[in-house]
């Protein structure tokens, strides 16, 4: 297991080095000069001609291309992403500002999507054929077929609008701090967010469950007597389960491009919507870190499920 | 024997032979993939939607009277009527025009790109599958850093880089598309290269340009034309989403995208309804009905994937 992770964390280098060398050249890339984001613009504000040559000297922006992309990529593994140029706040501030918000929502949209998901695709798979089983495949299809923001749209529109149950957006008023404060305004977009991967989750959750109920020791349960329920819940369920859970993983892309969207639309504080600024006001360093960030948590987990599976498939170590 | 009393069975061979030798069973048989998705009535409905939104949006000029670039302060933000069957905008556009006009752009964006993705991924993934070797580590290793990005993040990071443009954006959409096509399309072809009659044709010494693209190709097309429905659909709520943003086909095009656009402003979204809750709503039909159609092809084309 261990060799097998050892592995699994080599494979990752090469494609960490040139995700992290395409970043580097964009940054390069960007029009204006390196400094505005490398150090605080308060530095920067009364500097001389001279001193900012002495600076940029010290700073390495005269070293050739190649030297600069690896210190570059050693004051990213110390925490200095470098400024903003819009604000000229330290990037890694804003990002660990953000981030609580954008957990908060994943979170809730993950555990929305995963039962509900997963409790209809079972659901779903036990009574296949069935009116219900075509319904709920009906519904999953329109599901992925609205787009988000005008779900969204919808949302806000007949909770906070017409019906004025929920705030339209935002997540906390000034002065309030504790998570219940926050609880009315989370509900509207996890729940959109949440509720728009729960047809993928569905759809999977029911394979998975036909799958399992086609197996040899199924059949097995059954040819011993035992009661049909105990069959398919004791013996399917805990089979098709695994793969459930392998599957929140996989949501992981869909979570941050809906995030990038909802946050949005609900004003919510979180880095998706940072992200957004960012790119509308050209802010590329701060675009280029948002993104290698995004990248690093899709790479991290995939690995984390790759371990996952190999926990349960022994057969997969060896290979 | 003559006068053995026939059974149920019997009649019903008799039946089918009488077909048989007057030639009426041949022609039915012929095209089983499209008999099987002309049977699935969702398809079928999904197809029939397709079409008229298709049709709707490309003889616009004939269904509707106004130009969606013609403003007219004097009616600005009317409610639906007969005159303006979605009303009109915040400068007086007739909303019912706009939303044929940008269903032209959307719809072009969604199968363009889809087409170009397709393209580029078939002609490389079936030469790559075929071939292997160094040319396939190098375009697997590309489309492995391509498909680290989450692809909204993708796009978003090259626009912020290209600028926007109509242009712009279908070409994001294809270099960030490509991606899943090649490496279905590669996964097909390194299973059909193990077949017999591929051996044959090398050994007959055909060139491998035409073994791949002649003769295995076709073998891989059915999931191809899956992944080419299933990423319109795709591509056509990306490009709804950015131009939502602001940050898709910038906003003098009429897209439906765009018109929803304004559905960012709290009031626009309280008081003027008509503006982006028909627009949003003939996106979402029109994204079901694609995705109605390929769900149906794919039953059609792959029975191993039913559920």
């Amino acid at each position: 297991m261990i060799s097998y992770t050892i592995r699994r964390i080599l494979v990752l280098i090469p494609t960490l080095l040139i995700i992290t060398f395409l970043v580097f050249l964009g940054l390069e890339l960007t029009p204006g000069d390196a400094v505005s984001y490398m150090v605080s613009p308060d530095a920067l504000a009364n500097i001389s001609q001279e001193s900012l040559e002495q600076l940029r000297d010290s700073l390495g922006l005269n070293d050739p291309f190649i030297v600069r992309y690896f210190k570059w990529i050693r004051e990213v593994l110390k925490g200095d992403f470098g400024y903003s140029l819009s604000s000229g706040v330290p990037i890694s501030e804003i990002v660990f500002d953000r981030l609580p918000a954008t957990l908060e929502l994943s979170i809730a949209a993950l555990l929305i999507s995963t039962f509900l998901g997963s409790i209809l695709g079972i659901v779903s798979a036990l009574k296949k054929g069935s009116v219900v089983d075509n319904i709920l495949t009906f519904f999953g299809m329109i599901g992925v077929s609205i787009p988000q923001f005008f779900f969204g749209l919808v949302a806000i529109l007949i909770f906070s609008l017409r019906l004025g149950w929920l705030p339209v957006g935002g997540r906390l008023l000034p002065g309030h701090k504790a998570f219940l404060d926050t609880l009315p305004y989370l509900v509207l977009p996890s729940l959109v967010l949440g509720l728009t991967m729960t047809a993928g989750v569905m759809r999977y959750a029911r394979g998975s469950m036909l799958d399992a109920l086609n197996k040899e020791y199924v059949r097995t349960a059954r040819s011993k007597g035992l009661p049909e329920w105990r069959v398919k819940l004791i013996h399917g369920l805990r089979v098709a389960l695994s793969p459930i859970i392998v599957l929140i993983g996989f949501r992981l892309p869909m979570l941050i491009g809906g995030s990038v969207v909802i946050e949005q639309i609900f004003q919510w504080p979180g880095i998706g919507r940072e992200f957004v600024a960012a790119v509308r006001f050209q802010n590329t360093p701060l675009v280029m870190m948002i993104a290698l960030l995004f990248v690093l948590a899709m790479l991290i987990s995939s690995i984390l499920i790759d371990l996952f599976i190999a926990m349960l498939d022994p057969r997969i170590r060896l290979e | 024997m003559e006068n053995l009393k026939k059974t149920k069975l019997d009649k019903k061979m008799d039946i089918i032979k009488k077909k048989e030798e007057a030639g009426l069973l041949v022609n039915k048989s012929q095209n089983r993939a499209l008999r099987r998705f002309l049977n699935n009535r969702l398809a079928v409905i999904g197809l029939i939607i397709f079409t008229i939104i298709l049709l709707a949006t490309i003889f616009a000029p004939i269904i509707c009277k106004y130009s969606p670039q013609r403003i007219d302060m004097l009616n600005r933000l009317l409610p639906p009527s007969s005159e303006h069957i979605f009303g009109t905008d915040k400068i007086g556009r007739d909303v019912f025009a706009r939303i044929l006009y940008g269903g032209r752009v959307s719809i072009f964006v969604g199968v363009g790109s889809a087409l170009g993705a397709a393209i580029i991924g078939v002609l490389i993934g079936s030469y790559a599958g075929y071939k292997g070797g160094l040319i396939d580590k190098i375009f697997m290793r590309i489309s492995e850093i391509m498909m680290s990005f989450p692809q909204i993040v993708l796009v978003l990071l090259i626009v912020s880089i290209v600028g926007q443009s109509l242009w712009n954006l279908i070409v994001i959409f294809i270099l960030t598309g490509w991606g899943s096509i090649y490496r279905m399309t590669r996964a097909k072809i390194l299973s059909i290269r193990e077949e017999e009659y591929v051996l044959a044709l090398k050994a007959f010494g055909l060139n491998d340009i035409i073994i791949c693209y002649k003769h295995m190709l076709p073998n891989a097309l059915g999931p191809v034309l899956i992944n080419i429905t299933l990423s319109t659909a795709m591509f056509i709520l990306q490009e709804a989403a950015l131009s939502f943003l602001g940050l898709g086909v910038p906003l003098n095009i009429s897209t439906w995208g765009n018109i929803l656009n304004v559905a960012q402003d709290i009031s626009v979204l309280r008081e003027n309804w008509w503006i982006w809750l028909p627009t949003g709503s003939v996106i979402s039909i029109f994204v079901l009905s694609v995705n109605f159609i390929g769900d149906g092809l794919r039953d059609s084309l792959d029975p191993t994937q039913q559920g």
